[in-house]
């Protein structure tokens, strides 16, 4: 694991050189620009939208886009022909998704305190946002092994997108039966509402048990099984097979 | 250094082995040429050898051991350069190669390298903005960094100038007479011929020859001299074999005639890998 800190800083330095820095910035704006419109209630009810489509959706773009860059300019076979590892690889891609993850939470609670003097219990806002996040830059790195282009990749989102945030959208304006719905706190998307929405609701213990547990269990499923196994299929395709 | 024992690949979706059967060794401290055309499996060759491709049959063994069963260990003591440009693209030279060398325990100083390789003034231009050949030349320092024991070269001169190209060839020389040992696939048989102390010739996945250059050209070589000359203003063309030139027919002719040009007809080695094998090596 020496070369962890390398891989983490080089993949920031990239983030930054690349632009996706700036775009993940200008998103953030727009959040901020939105928050400036709700008060009371309905700002505590926006806000943990804004960190659950961070810790979710945008870790899963930031992370393609990663891994899209890298296949473009066939880096990851001059970085696997050096002693890093496929696990240090795979976990610097995940570590820096929960760091901007969690820049996103400073910045953004930042931005609350300072324009509307909101603040939350962070202890229960980090580790949710930790645990979403891993199990989303998995997905994230799982949909790149598929994707050919950066297009395809928008594609493979909008799928996994459509298969499993939107039964939670249906349930929650009444499509769903509500007996049916209460089986979708196995979908990553709504567990993961879920446990940010703590922040801002009352959940029941159990849900939150379940769903720390299940992410974690998730992750861990996806890594060996799904992640792990496959890449090196994913980086023989890119090499030009 | 290497022993490879029937070594067998294929790609997934594909019915038939791109490499089928092989069997060579490398020497530490020679340079092991690979010639072929393209896809006669080269490069799926150093894949193997590198790490990149694992699922083959065969054995391949590392300092006596499974070359599978080294770690990171084995990536401390290779360089690799591929025959595609492989850099951030909005990262400069100098920030691509400071990336690569946190990873190794050891590396060295590339200030003389990239002086040596002409991109010192280029050192803080985006790898974007660079030619095909500075790439390339890039490719080449990266994998030099970690100060190897072995550089594995993938058509490391193709898309250079013949200026370029020649520093790079004197760089594996030196590197070679430094204790280095060197595997370089190519189609170029000018860079083979010139550098490689053994040669493999390989088409269709297998191995046809493995010997020196030297000893190829002896086995295979038309071993004639061939003498112009004029006579009566007209150029003849004479071809005496290496026992007619101890003849007094041959001494007589290079005292009587106008001789404008005497060659020895060593066989080339492209001559040779066709006669072979069978089949060209361009494209």
């Amino acid at each position: 694991m020496d070369r962890l800190l390398p891989l983490v800083k080089g993949e920031f330095d990239r983030l930054n050189k690349y632009n996706l820095f700036t775009a993940n910035f200008v998103v953030l704006l727009l959040w901020v620009g939105m928050v400036s419109f709700f008060e009371g209630a309905e700002l505590k009810m926006f806000v943990p939208v804004i960190f659950l489509m961070d810790s979710t959706m945008m870790t899963i773009l930031l992370v393609g886009a990663t891994l899209f860059y890298e296949k473009q300019e066939h880096t990851m076979n001059s970085i696997m022909v050096s002693p890093v590892t496929e696990d240090e690889y795979l976990l610097s891609k995940v570590i820096v998704s929960v760091l901007n993850s969690l820049i996103t939470v400073v910045f953004i609670s930042a931005a609350l305190y300072f324009i509307k003097g909101v603040t939350y219990n962070y202890l229960l806002l980090i580790p949710a946002i930790i645990v979403v996040t891993v199990v989303h830059s998995m997905i994230g790195i799982r949909l790149s092994y598929h994707a050919k282009s950066f297009s395809s990749l928008l594609v493979n989102f909008m799928v996994y997108i459509f298969v499993f945030l939107l039964p939670t959208v249906f349930a929650t304006i009444g499509i769903i039966d509500e007996k049916i719905a209460k089986y979708l706190i196995v979908l990553p998307p709504d567990v993961s509402n879920i446990l940010i929405s703590a922040l801002a609701l009352d959940v029941e213990p159990w849900k939150l048990v379940f769903g720390y547990t299940y992410l974690t269990v998730l992750s861990f499923i996806l890594y060996r099984f799904m992640i792990k196994p496959k890449f090196n299929e994913y980086v023989m395709r890119e090499t030009g097979v | 250094m290497f022993k490879v024992r029937n070594l067998k690949f294929k790609y997934p979706n594909s019915k038939d082995y791109t490499i089928d059967g092989i069997d060579f060794e490398i020497q530490d401290g020679e340079i092991f040429g690979f010639l072929g055309p393209s896809a006669a499996g080269k490069s799926t060759t150093q894949k193997i050898l590198i790490k990149l491709l694992k699922d083959f049959e065969g054995e391949i063994e590392y300092y006596g051991k499974p070359l599978l069963s080294y770690r990171d260990e084995f990536y401390q003591d290779i360089g690799v350069s591929f025959e595609m440009p492989i850099s951030f693209s909005k990262l400069t030279a100098m920030e691509n190669l400071e990336f690569f060398k946190k990873l190794y325990k050891q590396t060295v100083d590339v200030e003389p390298l990239l002086k040596r390789m002409g991109l010192w003034d280029d050192r803080d231009k985006k790898a974007g903005e660079f030619s095909k050949g500075m790439k390339i030349r890039l490719n080449f320092i990266r994998a030099m960094l970690n100060k190897p024991k072995m550089l594995f070269l993938d058509e490391p001169t193709n898309g250079l100038d013949p200026g370029n190209a020649r520093i790079m060839k004197d760089m594996i020389l030196e590197f070679k007479k430094q204790g280095g040992t060197v595997f370089i696939t190519s189609h170029i048989m000018s860079d083979i011929d010139e550098l490689c102390d053994r040669v493999a010739f390989i088409a269709d996945g297998k191995l046809r020859e493995v010997d020196t250059p030297r000893n190829l050209k002896i086995k295979y070589g038309k071993r004639t001299v061939k003498v112009e000359y004029k006579e009566e203003g007209n150029l003849i063309v004479r071809e005496f074999s290496m026992d007619e030139i101890k003849t007094p027919a041959f001494f007589e002719l290079l005292r009587d005639k106008d001789i404008e040009t005497l060659h020895s007809g060593e066989t080339t080695l492209e001559e040779i890998f066709i006669k072979v094998t069978g089949v060209t090596l361009r494209g």
